[in-house]
């Protein structure tokens, strides 16, 4: 017969206040099994410890309920008290008298009697509770960052400052994302390349880190800490270690109208380019969709100029492997460009703009070299006209959500205009102004009362061409819905940020969750923003939802110490709470029929096919096995064995059956 | 028919096949035949009146052996095939069909593929039997349903003759015979009946593809293949797939998918 322990602790006066606490020890030192029921005051207490400890030994205890708190918050401290007095931890389990029971309900009878049953079910399933030992897995020391943003590249660099190795690959020919191509940050106005650029170089050289450009995901395998990553090198068709990036090639490179992706449009590149100056690595590819020679089998001009003859025509994409311990997804975000507003122009306004566009207008390295000029026809526009929000919050548009940074950009860029046409009239058409953030509000402040930005709260219906005049159409809503038109030379939206694109199949090639939009989803809104709910991916930046410069490297930062944290251990120990399949001597080797269903309900992943063969090496049986280290524990597969093989160590069938059983049987 | 019986004894005489599972004539009605050669395999007949499921042996391992082995194979029995294979009980390198066309000429498919673009031109229609039934119940209210099921199960005496008729009762050890814990009650009374018949529905949601092998075994007539084609028509049109049609890995309850359309959820 068993021979169980309980200890029902007061919590002070948490549980004693309204359980009749000194009853539930009575009442359960008289079932079945029970060999020593006491209560006392703090059982987590060292006495109280101490308590358990002398029990198990005098009254050689082969299972302990500790009726208490949650044991979220104990659970740990009466395991380890048990397993010093030299019982398998696992053979302890917590009722929760506290939460469960006196926290919500009222002193008296019916109190203590839910008390009683609560303890009463965890006695019925320790007697039925096995030994079990936590699981270890080695652990890779090696990080895959996956996009080059800010956010990859502070990761990058806080990883492998700490000491461990990171593969970074970036899907561009150049690490260094959105924030790239922004002319100056708000709030402080700074050159957003002269903050970023050296840190794009430090990625480049830093001994730690192996930097692929022109690179995607291809497929990621196993588990943390053991993950094999699949990479595909895109065919850049110039050979990097020869190649001096002398730039001779783009000279000479005949297809020049090419709209180049840096200038969001506004500017043209060549077919063999890099996209940008001060572009890292500083070597270019040859964009093959538009390159003479791939496209109509002649041209080779490149090759010709190329004083090391670099280019390499018949490469292949490549395909390595890698073997990383964990990884950090920060693939970023894009905007909605301007074709996706029918109120707007439809995009065929040349001079309505995006606000990313507006970026390079206004940068220092953009096609107009900083000048804000009209695209249609270079001349500067007297009047401009912002609109906030475009796409964002509309319901309509499928985006609810607020893009976070366009208030802030939108003055930034309202500002920048003010700062670079002296004569200029700008207006912004807002919904209202979010700028929670250090110095955001001010900033804001500064353009409506320093720099004469004109804020309009009402949305814009209409934008038309007239006479090569933009016409806006809006209404003032603080003038009681008064209608405002415009005559502008140039329209910006801030078009809503949207997940970038690929980022669906991205997601499912890693297993994580992504939310409607098909941003990637953190594995819990307040205490998880960084985690993914698949251990061992964490996010960083924009990936997750749209954001700042200053919240995505702090949140790539967060990222890296999840990272250091895991790598500083050489093994993982997990709980055993996992699932197995039962295996039994042959014939029969398991119940388990090989359905797999259970394979393609588990959100993890975690079942394998295990072929059973006979001693001639034939195949007898397929059957499923659980890995142990992508198992979470979380029992859907065990809701859909038909045939019940499937267990979860620590809450099996059996013990759940008891624990209900125990209800209803008396 | 002559042309299957040639065929069936030439691929058992060439060693493609080991073993033609099929149909003779019976007493009553036809009943299946295991053909191991030439010899047997003139016995073989075809036709409306074989409607005995015979995709219930292909998963035991004891009749077919590890070889190669053939099956005639109706439209139902070839539904629960292309089931089985979802399930991953069978597999194309040791299975080959044989069956007659509307036209009444052979046909004989080696794929999953091409078993699953043949079964695709069949519309799973109700029966006049089953269409009555059905209906009858349909009419009914929630609790008028409950006292109709719990009546005619009350006749249930557990001799499992369904399970052994259903092609997907395959598991070694089916869910009845668990005793740790004994989630069922192993015997025949009302509540016991209805745990064995709730889980057993349970169990076939999304997979029964409505052959009604089931229901014709009952000795006792109980319409049990009505619940499950039910259900299955039910979730259908919710999931998007019927289960023995298209050729999809899973189970509608256990997979999610964007394009589902499961509607009742948003
Ligand atoms: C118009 C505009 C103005 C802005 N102004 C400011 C400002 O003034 N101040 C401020 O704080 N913030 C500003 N922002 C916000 C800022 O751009 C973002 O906070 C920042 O870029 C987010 O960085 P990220 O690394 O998360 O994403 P991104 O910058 O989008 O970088 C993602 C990177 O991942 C790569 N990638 C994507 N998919 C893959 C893949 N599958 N495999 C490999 N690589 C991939 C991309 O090529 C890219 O290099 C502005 C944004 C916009 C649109
Ligand atoms: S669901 Fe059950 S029977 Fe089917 S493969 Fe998984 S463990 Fe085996
Ligand atoms: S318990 Fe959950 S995670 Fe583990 S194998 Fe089962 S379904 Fe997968
Ligand atoms: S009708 Fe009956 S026998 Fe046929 S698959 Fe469905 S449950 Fe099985
Ligand atoms: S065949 Fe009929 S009597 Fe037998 S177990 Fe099934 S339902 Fe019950």
């Amino acid at each position: 017969m068993s021979k169980i322990g309980v200890f029902i602790c007061h919590c002070g006066e948490n549980i004693s206040a309204t359980v009749d606490v000194e009853r539930v020890a009575r009442e359960i030192g008289g079932m079945e099994g029970v060999a020593h029921a006491i209560d006392y005051k703090y059982m987590c207490s060292d006495p109280g410890q101490t308590f358990i400890k002398e029990a198990v030994k005098k009254y050689d205890l082969d299972g302990v309920v500790v009726g208490a708190c949650s044991p979220r918050m104990h659970e740990p401290t009466f395991r380890r008290a048990c397993a010093e007095a030299g019982l398998n931890p696992y053979l302890c389990e917590m009722a929760n008298l506290r939460e469960h029971c006196s926290w919500v309900h009222e002193k008296g009878e019916e109190t203590t009697e839910k008390a009683i049953d609560l303890v009463k079910m965890l006695v019925e399933k320790v007697k039925k509770n096995n030994p079990l030992e936590s699981i270890k897995v080695p652990v890779t020391k090696r990080a895959l960052v996956i996009g080059g943003g800010i956010a990859g590249i502070q990761a990058s660099l806080d990883i492998a400052n700490t000491g461990h190795k990171v593969i970074l690959i970036e899907r561009d020919p150049s690490i260094g994302g959105h924030m790239s191509q922004l002319s100056e940050t708000f709030p402080t106005l700074d050159c957003s390349q002269c903050i970023l650029t050296p840190r794009m170089v430090e990625v480049a050289q830093h001994p730690n880190i192996k930097l692929y450009t022109y690179a995607e995901l291809e497929s990621l395998e196993g588990f943390i800490g053991n993950f094999t990553a699949k990479i595909r090198l895109k065919a850049k068709s110039v050979n990097y270690s020869t190649c001096t990036g002398c730039g001779a090639c783009i000279q000479k490179c005949p297809v020049k109208k090419i709209p180049s992706e840096f200038n969001a449009g506004l500017g043209t590149r060549t077919a063999i380019y890099v996209p940008f100056p001060q572009a890292v690595p500083n070597k270019p590819v040859i964009d093959r969709v538009n390159c003479n020679y791939y496209k109509r089998g002649a041209c080779k001009i490149c090759e010709k100029t190329c004083q090391v003859g670099s280019i390499e025509w018949d490469k292949e994409d490549e395909i390595i492997s890698e073997e990383v311990g964990a990884v950090v997804l920060a693939t970023g975000f894009d905007v909605k460009g301007t074709d996706f507003f029918p109120e707007y122009g439809y995009g065929k306004y040349k001079d309505v703009l995006t606000g990313l566009q507006f970026e390079r207008l206004a940068s220092a390295s953009g096609p107009t070299f900083g000048e804000i000029r009209r695209p249609s026809d270079g001349a500067i526009p007297k009047k401009i006209v912002f609109i906030a929000c475009a796409g964002s919050r509309d319901p309509a548009k499928g985006i609810p959500y607020c893009s976070k940074i366009c208030c802030m950009y939108t003055a930034k860029h309202a500002m920048l205009y003010q700062h670079k046409v002296h004569d200029g009239e700008s207006t912004v058409f807002y919904m209202d102004i979010r700028a929670g953030g250090k110095n955001y509000e001010e900033f804001v402040r500064r353009a409506i009362e320093e720099d004469t930005v004109n804020y309009v709260r009402g949305r814009v219906a209409r934008v038309y061409e007239k006479n090569g005049k933009l016409i806006v159409k809006g209404v003032d809503t603080l003038l009681g819905g008064e209608q405002v038109e415009i005559e502008a030379d140039m329209v910006v939206l801030a078009t809503a940020g949207v997940a970038n694109c690929g980022s669906e199949q991205l997601a499912q090639k890693l297993h994580v969750s992504y939310d409607p939009y098909h941003f990637f989803a953190e594995a819990h809104p307040k205490l998880k923003p960084v985690e993914t709910n698949t251990a061992g991916i964490f996010l960083a930046g924009a990936c997750q939802a749209p954001k700042d410069i200053p919240e995505t490297v702090g949140m790539a930062s967060g990222a890296a110490v999840k990272v250091a944290a895991l790598f500083s251990n050489n093994e993982l120990v997990r709980e055993p709470i996992i699932a197995v399949v039962n295996r039994l001597a042959p014939p029969l080797y398991s119940t388990c029929v090989g359905c797999f269903m259970c394979e393609t309900a588990c959100p993890y992943n975690a079942i394998e096919h295990e072929e059973i063969k006979a001693r001639d090496g034939s195949l007898i049986r397929t059957i499923a096995r659980v890995n142990s280290g992508l198992c979470q524990g979380c029992g859907t597969c065990v809701a859909f064995c038909r045939s019940k093989s499937i267990d979860i160590q620590g809450y099996t069938n059996e013990q759940v059956y008891a624990e209900v059983m125990s209800l209803l049987n008396d | 028919m002559e042309k299957l019986r040639e065929r069936a004894a030439a691929i058992l005489a060439d060693g493609t096949v080991s073993l033609v599972i099929g149909y003779e004539e019976g007493t009553k009605r036809p009943r299946p035949l295991f053909c191991h050669d030439g010899e047997s395999a003139r016995k073989l007949i075809f036709d409306s009146r074989c409607f005995h499921n015979l995709a219930v042996y292909l998963t035991k391992k004891e009749l077919v052996g590890n070889g190669r082995f053939a099956v005639t194979a109706t439209i139902s029995t070839l539904r629960s095939i292309m089931q089985l294979y979802v399930e991953n009980q069978l597999s194309e390198d040791k299975l080959l069909i044989l069956t007659v066309d509307l036209s009444g000429t052979l046909r004989e498919f080696v794929t999953f593929d091409e078993i699953s673009a043949y079964v695709e031109q069949f519309e799973l229609k109700r029966s006049e039997r089953e269409q009555a039934i059905l209906t009858r119940i349909e009419g009914m209210t929630r609790e008028e349903r409950w006292n109709f099921w719990q009546e005619e199960m009350s006749h249930c005496f557990k001799c499992y003759a369904c399970r052994s008729a259903c092609p997907l009762c395959y598991c070694t050890k089916c869910v009845v015979e668990v005793n740790r814990p004994q989630w069922i009650n192993p015997w025949p009374a009302p509540v016991a009946n209805m745990e064995w018949h709730i889980n057993r529905a349970m169990h076939m949601v999304g997979r029964c593809t409505a052959c009604g092998a089931c229901g014709d075994a009952c000795p006792v007539g109980i319409p049990i293949d009505l619940i499950t084609r039910k259900m299955m028509e039910d979730m259908a049109p919710e999931f998007g797939y019927i289960p023995g049609l298209p050729v999809k890995k899973g189970n509608a309850l256990s997979t999610w998918k964007l394009d589902d359309r499961e509607q009742f959820i948003r």
